[in-house]
């Protein structure tokens, strides 16, 4: 395992890294925008609400990441779908503070990966806002989406603070183990 | 047939809720114009015949005008002109017989009718100088102000509109309102067009106003006349108080003396807006962002800019209404009254003209005018007559001018006539704007044809571009430069995508306006209206309902979707992309007709092998003119010529392998007897193969443009045109390249000269005789050269030509730009006439003197009077024809 690895490093470094496209999506004021410049930066920025879009691009183990961050106010969320083709990732961010919420998020991160565009990729879920008291943990996080639901579906929940970076680069090292088996990275 | 009312499924009615304001719908472009096209009637598919060209109804709101469907393919011969003497210059029978509606006799009025040629004053205005936008009219100059902003938890939201609001879909405009990314930067421009519903009673109202309007004023020539109508006692009042809709009656009656304006539909409103983003920490999220925008009919809509910023300021301070309300009636007070209205050829010649004191003469007359209605003159009445022109008055003077400064003038002429200076007072600071005077149609905004091609030019420069072959496009093979695969994938209505990612959404804007500039020339149409010169995700639904879109975007997305266009221009990296997706081209039965016909120059079809086209050479061209710093309107009358060179080749095509073309309305008797009246028409090859070769590289991209709308509605401009342009059976551009570019034998040049100087004599005449002459081609070179002819009858009328030229407002300055070699034998020539005139007074055989000299003897005297008027107030030196002041020699 570990020389197929290096292989695939070498590889990498040899013929540049594969560009990987990811999809962050989440209800407004959930942390997207603040997860995408701390990968990219490593800086906390004090974001605004997003007009439109943000995309960045960051290398993390030999993957470059293209990373797009979509706003999430519910008049927009239609848009969400003209971003699906080609994407082999989504990251679904959660504020685990919003009990009042929580289940609007379960539909639309439903009603996105039931879409057919969506059928192959990875699912991370960012439990974010962890440092908040009374956060709901990631067992419960997993619970209130019903997860469980989800058949032939690679997902992954991981506990974050946006502001602290802690649990991102967690988050990404499963997306990127498990994004080289993926078909559309041409893994076997 | 297709009219305005074709409508489109609107985006109201996918917001069952959204109110109705019967007056005032108005929907976002890209709600659903597909219909458009696709639906009108009337569109004929390719398999018609040509000689059955359906024309498009007109759609118009004023229903009276009755447009014949088409003129006649051969109206009126020149041949058959009447002599010199029996030609009118009379402007006002020309209107009036206009105002009746039916071409044929608006044909004859320009020649044939009205009173004897006057012969002082051939060269004058013939029709009364008008204001563009007159004192008093009821339109505004801004119609809708807007605010929207970015609400945390709901998105953009609108906030206000003033003085009403518009209908139609609130939310779909305040998305518009603030574009992609607004949030990274502090401040965005961005560009929309609203196409306005004109509603059924609407039009019905306006039709009504403006019949009563024509009534009235019927009626009161008719009292002028002594014609008494029963019912004229309680309309008095009301035909008095009529003078400013008198002028815009006027334009009723005239409007056909311009080109065919708003094509497909109602006209468009410009929408100019402007994005602030201001953080704050006091607020929720850190940020307030907000757009105001000033919806407007004026394609000049870049004047508003400094105002908005200054409003949309004032309004982040207090947010209510009164803030719109202050700038709405602060721009609408402005006053462009003092410029004049300038018809289509007069605009053209400005257009491609970069001297600053062309028309001046009219703004000098605006203001003499203006003084005499202040002294409570009554000029209103009738069309103004530069024969009658008051006496010079004191205050006029060029504006910024030491005498202007000084003299404390309350008029003044502008320092170049391009540009109308005027202000607008907001909150008591008075703003400078400056106003084109000509705006062709299809131009919209403040764009620069340079900037778009040098962004795309640069890089193929640095790393040639190898595009996948697609006949329509690559009309020079795999390395066609990208702006001639633009030009023709705009050509033959392909949809167009302009991405810039990370640029301000105001500069995809720009692009795609002066995209729309590139392919119209000013010549073609249907560009703007299919334009999105900003648009985002929120509205692609729509947009790919729309067949051969423009749009401007800033979000990457629109590249990984190669199904939603055909050429996407990046403007960040300069590179085009043809798509994966898009359709081929059919092949058509013109391509077939024309390998058949020329069964030798078949291969060459769609070959990169040669130039054929010639835009190689073309864009080389224009490449050293912006590396040798020529302006932008230099670059614009460029593209222009490339337009209508494009549009002439095709109407030789269409002539060649269908035996007809709609492109062009002409005589096709006097190509048989050509040699009666140096006829003839189209585009001048200068012998059989150049032209086999140059219609083998154009017929895949003549073929893709015959079925779209730009070539729909040139058709019917073309038509259009012909019931008003002057020396309906002569095509003055044939004619003048013949002079260019052929080798003729004296009797082939005799004929050429001899027929200008027979028929151009009037103000208009002269007019499309420079179009076809343009300062930056020579100007009047090739024309003056009949100054040498071997003949000396040619050589004399060349000399009157050029006297009359010379004495036109535009002309003199052609005339200036003239060598001096060609000035001198003007001047030689006339002095032999003269000596022999007096030789012939002498010996007594007056009577035998032609009436030609005589006349111009007379009118040379007056128009140097007009001179000497016209001296007072501007320095430069306006010299008579045979001044030898003047020193240039080209």
């Amino acid at each position: 395992m570990g020389g197929t690895l290096s292989i695939s490093s070498l590889f990498g470094k040899l013929f540049g890294s594969k560009e990987v496209r990811i999809l962050m999506l989440g209800l407004d004021a959930a942390g997207k925008t603040t997860i995408l410049y701390k990968l990219k930066l490593n800086q906390t920025m004090t974001t605004i609400p997003t007009v439109g879009f943000n995309v960045e691009t960051f290398t993390y183990k030999n993957i470059k990441f293209n990373m797009w961050d979509v706003g999430g106010q519910d008049k927009i969320r239609p848009l969400w779908r003209h971003y699906y083709s080609g994407t082999q990732g989504l990251v679904f961010v959660v504020d685990s503070s919003d009990h009042a919420r929580i289940e609007e998020a379960r539909t639309e991160m439903h009603r996105i990966i039931n879409d057919r565009e969506m059928r192959d990729c990875l699912l991370l879920v960012f439990a974010n806002k962890q440092d908040i008291d009374g956060a709901m943990k990631p067992l419960e996080i997993t619970e209130k989406l019903q997860l469980s639901k989800l058949k032939d579906k690679l997902w992954f929940v991981q506990p974050s603070i946006a502001t602290d970076g802690d649990g991102l680069l967690e988050g990404f090292s499963w997306v990127s183990e498990h994004i080289k088996k993926m078909p559309k990275y041409g893994a076997k | 047939m297709a009219s305005a009312h074709t409508e489109l499924p609107s985006v109201a009615s996918r917001t069952a809720s959204a109110p109705t304001h019967a007056a005032n719908a108005a929907r976002v472009v890209g709600s659903g114009s597909a219909a458009d096209f696709t639906s009108a009637p009337g569109v004929p598919n390719q398999q018609t015949s040509l000689s059955s060209f359906p024309l498009y109804s007109r759609p118009t709101s004023t229903s009276d005008m009755s447009q014949p469907p088409r003129p006649p393919r051969s109206p009126l011969p020149p041949a058959a002109l009447p002599s010199d003497t029996d030609r009118t210059s009379n402007p006002s029978s020309k209107g009036k017989t206009t105002s009746t509606g039916t071409a044929v006799s608006s044909q004859h009025s320009s020649l044939s009718t009205g009173p004897p040629r006057r012969y002082d004053a051939p060269t004058r205005r013939p029709r009364k100088l008008r204001s563009q936008y007159p004192r008093g009219a009821t339109e505004n100059h801004v119609e809708y102000i807007l605010v929207a902003s970015f609400d945390v938890d709901r998105g953009p939201v609108m906030e206000h509109q003033y003085p009403v609001a518009i209908t139609g879909d609130e939310h779909m405009l305040a998305e518009l309102m603030l574009p992609d990314q607004a949030h990274v930067r502090n401040q965005d421009w961005t560009i929309f067009f609203l196409h306005k519903d004109t509603s059924q009673e609407e039009d019905d109202e306006e039709r009504r106003a403006k019949d009563e309007r024509r009534r009235r004023r019927r009626r009161k020539r008719d009292r002028e006349k002594g014609i008494i109508h029963e019912s004229d006692d309680e309309d008095d009042e009301a035909g008095d108080l009529d003078d400013d809709d008198d002028d815009d009656d006027w334009d009723d009656d005239t409007s056909t003396d311009s080109e065919p304006e708003g094509g497909a539909g109602p006209p468009l409103i410009y929408v100019l807006n402007l994005v602030n983003t201001k953080q704050d920490k006091t607020v929720k999220r850190g940020a307030v962002v907000k757009a105001m925008a000033i919806c407007t009919r004026h394609p000049f809509l870049h004047i508003y800019k400094p105002l908005l910023l200054l409003a949309l300021e004032e309004y982040f301070k207090s947010p209510v209404p009164e803030t719109l309300s202050m700038l709405f009636t602060a721009v609408n007070d402005m006053d462009l009254s003092l410029m004049p209205k300038l018809s289509l050829l007069e605009r053209h010649l400005l257009q491609a003209s970069d001297n600053k004191d062309l028309f001046v003469e009219k703004f000098e007359q605006m203001i003499q005018m203006r003084i005499a209605e202040d002294r409570g003159e009554n000029v209103t009445d009738q069309p103004f007559d530069a024969s009658r022109s008051p006496p010079k008055r004191p205050g006029i003077f060029r504006s910024g001018t030491k005498a202007h400064i000084e003299g404390q003038s309350t008029y003044a002429v502008p320092r170049d006539t391009h540009e109308f200076e005027s202000r607008v007072m907001y909150k008591g600071i008075p703003i400078p704007i400056k106003v084109p005077v000509a705006v062709m149609p299809e131009t919209v905004g403040d764009f620069s044809l340079i900037k778009l091609i040098q962004n795309f030019s640069d890089t193929h420069s640095k790393t040639p571009q190898t595009f996948p072959l697609h006949p329509h496009l690559t009309t020079n093979g795999p390395n066609t430069h990208p702006i001639i695969v633009l030009v023709n994938a705009l050509l033959t209505q392909k949809r167009v995508i302009f991405l810039g990612y990370n640029l301000p959404s105001g500069e995809v804007a720009d692009a795609v306006l002066a995209a729309c500039a590139l392919a119209s020339g000013g010549v073609l149409r249907g560009f703007t209206r299919h334009a999105f010169p900003y648009t985002d995700l929120t509205k692609i639904d729509d947009l790919l309902n729309v067949p051969g879109f423009i749009a401007g975007v800033t979000n990457p997305t629109f590249e990984h979707h190669p199904e939603w266009w055909d050429l996407l221009c990046d403007l960040p990296s300069g590179k085009m992309k043809i798509s994966s997706k898009i359709d081929q081209a059919p092949i058509t039965e013109g391509l077939v007709y024309f390998q058949q016909q020329n069964p030798s120059h078949a291969s060459l079809v769609n070959s990169s092998t040669n130039d054929l086209t010639g835009d190689v050479a073309f864009v080389a061209d224009i490449q050293r003119g912006i590396a040798n710093r020529a302006g932008e309107r230099v670059i614009r009358a460029k593209w222009r010529d490339w337009v209508v060179k494009f549009t002439r080749i095709a109407a030789a095509f269409e002539e060649s392998v269908y035996g007809a073309s709609a492109l062009y309305i002409g005589s096709d008797e006097h190509d048989t007897t050509a040699a009666g009246v140096g006829g003839g028409h189209g585009y001048v090859w200068c012998d059989e193969s150049s032209k086999a070769k140059e219609l083998a590289g154009n017929v895949t991209r003549i073929e893709g443009w015959r079925n779209t709308r730009s070539y729909y509605s040139f058709i019917q401009d073309v038509a259009q045109l012909y019931t008003v342009r002057p020396l309906k059976g002569l095509d003055l551009h044939h004619m003048h390249d013949r002079l260019r570019t052929q080798r003729l034998s004296p009797m082939q040049s005799r004929e050429l000269y001899s027929t200008f100087a027979k028929y151009v004599h009037s103000y208009d005449e002269i007019c499309l005789l420079l179009s076809v002459a343009p300062e930056s081609h020579a100007g009047l070179f090739y024309v003056a050269l009949g100054l040498f002819h071997k003949d000396r009858d040619v050589r004399v009328k060349t000399a009157d030509l050029l006297e009359r030229i010379a004495e036109h407002d535009a002309g003199q300055h052609w005339w200036k730009a003239l060598s001096r070699f060609e000035k001198l034998a003007y001047v030689r020539i006339r002095r032999e006439a003269e000596l022999e005139l007096r030789a012939k007074l002498e010996t007594g055989n007056a009577g035998a003197a032609g009436g030609g000299i005589n006349n111009n003897t007379h009118s040379g005297g007056s128009s140097s009077g007009h001179n000497n008027h016209r001296d007072a107030f501007s320095n430069n030196s306006l010299g008579h024809p045979s001044d030898p002041r003047d020193k240039r020699v080209s």
